[in-house]
């Protein structure tokens, strides 16, 4: 058995670390992890988070994919925290998760929504805003439905619903007729959902389009027309591999033609 | 003198789950309504081939019924001590009922693949991780436990 020599965790953060990585924290003298904690106590102030990527494993932590570190330093309400960013394209069904499914099969009071996982996910009629019994959604095999998984685990088949938790749609549901959907890599899909992202913010400055992002890896564009639609798809799909600079340049070639 | 012809069959016979015996079993599969297992141990007799229970999702506690998640109580590979309900038709399983205090999980294993100690009747901790998980406890007799 190889001995788990770790390194510093404060060391790798902007790093590659690969699955089997021990990182060692440093030791809190008021932290008392070996004993499990019975009752009702809340979570102390200044834990730390072992976000995706991470598990904890003994006094560590032991890396579970490979990627580059990341941490976010202590402050606000809780303590740092740490996790690996990643580059994938399979996608795993993640409880919260909003997505954009391809309707493949319609049974009963149910559909079977394909949404790039292992499992084709269900998706009750009655999921739906302003659905009942009476009043069914309009929805036909191969619609493109934006939803979110209610039960999402590696033992059960992923639901999804068209309503959030108070039962309002909130711009889920059926996604209208024309536009183009495409796929592309989870990381790519995690930087355009940032907040003022700038390939969002440099694109709509060439045309008016609309855009639905699944956590996915699937995007959906619609602009006026066929050619410009088309334009929007190509860049954000190169956009994985281009440089700011590169996009700036192609962009104003484009709004210069 | 004609030859004769005869059947024989397995030396014992099987010993069959009666309905109100305590076995126990493997979650072999989870459902949003029930959870699918194998019956190993009818009382504290193996058997030599295992039968098929399910375990209803109303059938997994006592007290509020609607408000039990199946995946909250029980995960494939857990091992649950389950009491027998019903013997069920020709096709379907053996009906099981963990709706008791000495019934539910007893062994389960966390994602690290550690076993996981029991903190409370709903919820077992990890000792490699310390990451929580929910399960229905079985509250093991002491004259059962080996330490």
């Amino acid at each position: 058995a190889m001995a788990a020599r770790g390194v510093p965790a404060e060391a790798c953060v902007g790093q590659l670390v690969l699955p089997g990585d021990v990182l060692l924290l440093p030791a809190h003298p008021d932290e008392d992890s070996e004993r499990l904690r019975l009752g009702a106590g809340a979570a102390r102030r200044g834990r730390l988070l072992c976000g995706p990527g991470l598990r904890r494993s003994g006094a560590g932590l032991m890396a579970t994919k490979c990627g580059l570190l990341r941490h976010r330093p202590a402050g606000g309400g809780g303590g740092g925290a740490f996790w690996v960013d990643s580059q994938q394209k399979r996608y795993v069904p993640v409880k919260g998760d909003h997505v954009i499914g391809i309707v493949t099969a319609k049974t009963g009071d149910l559909f079977k929504v394909d949404v790039g996982g292992s499992e084709l996910a269900s998706l009750s009629y009655l999921a739906f805003e302003g659905a009942t019994k009476r009043n069914r959604p309009n929805v036909q095999v191969g619609d493109l439905i934006y939803g979110q998984f209610l039960v999402a685990n590696k033992d059960m088949e992923p639901e999804l619903v068209c309503i959030d938790s108070s039962g309002r749609a909130s711009g889920m549901g059926i996604i209208g007729q024309d536009g183009f959907l495409f796929k592309v890599s989870l990381g790519l899909i995690r930087k355009l959902l940032a907040p003022k992202c700038e390939i969002i913010q440099e694109l709509s400055q060439l045309y008016p389009f609309e855009l639905v992002l699944g956590m996915n890896g699937r995007i959906w564009v619609k602009a006026k027309t066929v050619q410009q639609t088309l334009i929007i798809v190509n860049i954000l799909e190169a956009c994985e591999y281009m440089t700011a600079e590169q996009r700036k340049e192609a962009l104003a070639k484009l709004s210069g033609t | 003198q004609l030859p004769v012809v005869s059947v024989q069959r397995e030396a014992e016979a099987q010993l069959l789950p009666d309905v109100g015996a305590v076995v126990t079993c493997k979650v072999c599969s989870i459902n949003a309504r029930f959870a699918k297992v194998h019956i190993l141990y009818v009382g504290s007799t193996p058997l030599k081939s295992t039968f098929r229970g399910t375990i209803r999702k109303e059938d997994i506690r006592a007290t509020e019924k609607d408000k039990v998640e199946v995946y909250k109580s029980f995960r494939p590979g857990d091992i649950v001590l389950a009491k027998v309900i019903s013997l069920g038709d020709a096709q379907s399983n053996y009906l099981l009922s963990t709706a008791e205090n000495e019934l539910g999980v007893v062994v389960a294993r966390s994602e690290a693949g550690v076993q996981m100690v029991p903190i409370s009747w709903c919820e077992m901790q990890c000792p490699r991780t310390h990451t929580k998980d929910f399960r229905k406890v079985a509250r093991v007799q002491p004259q059962f436990l080996q330490t």
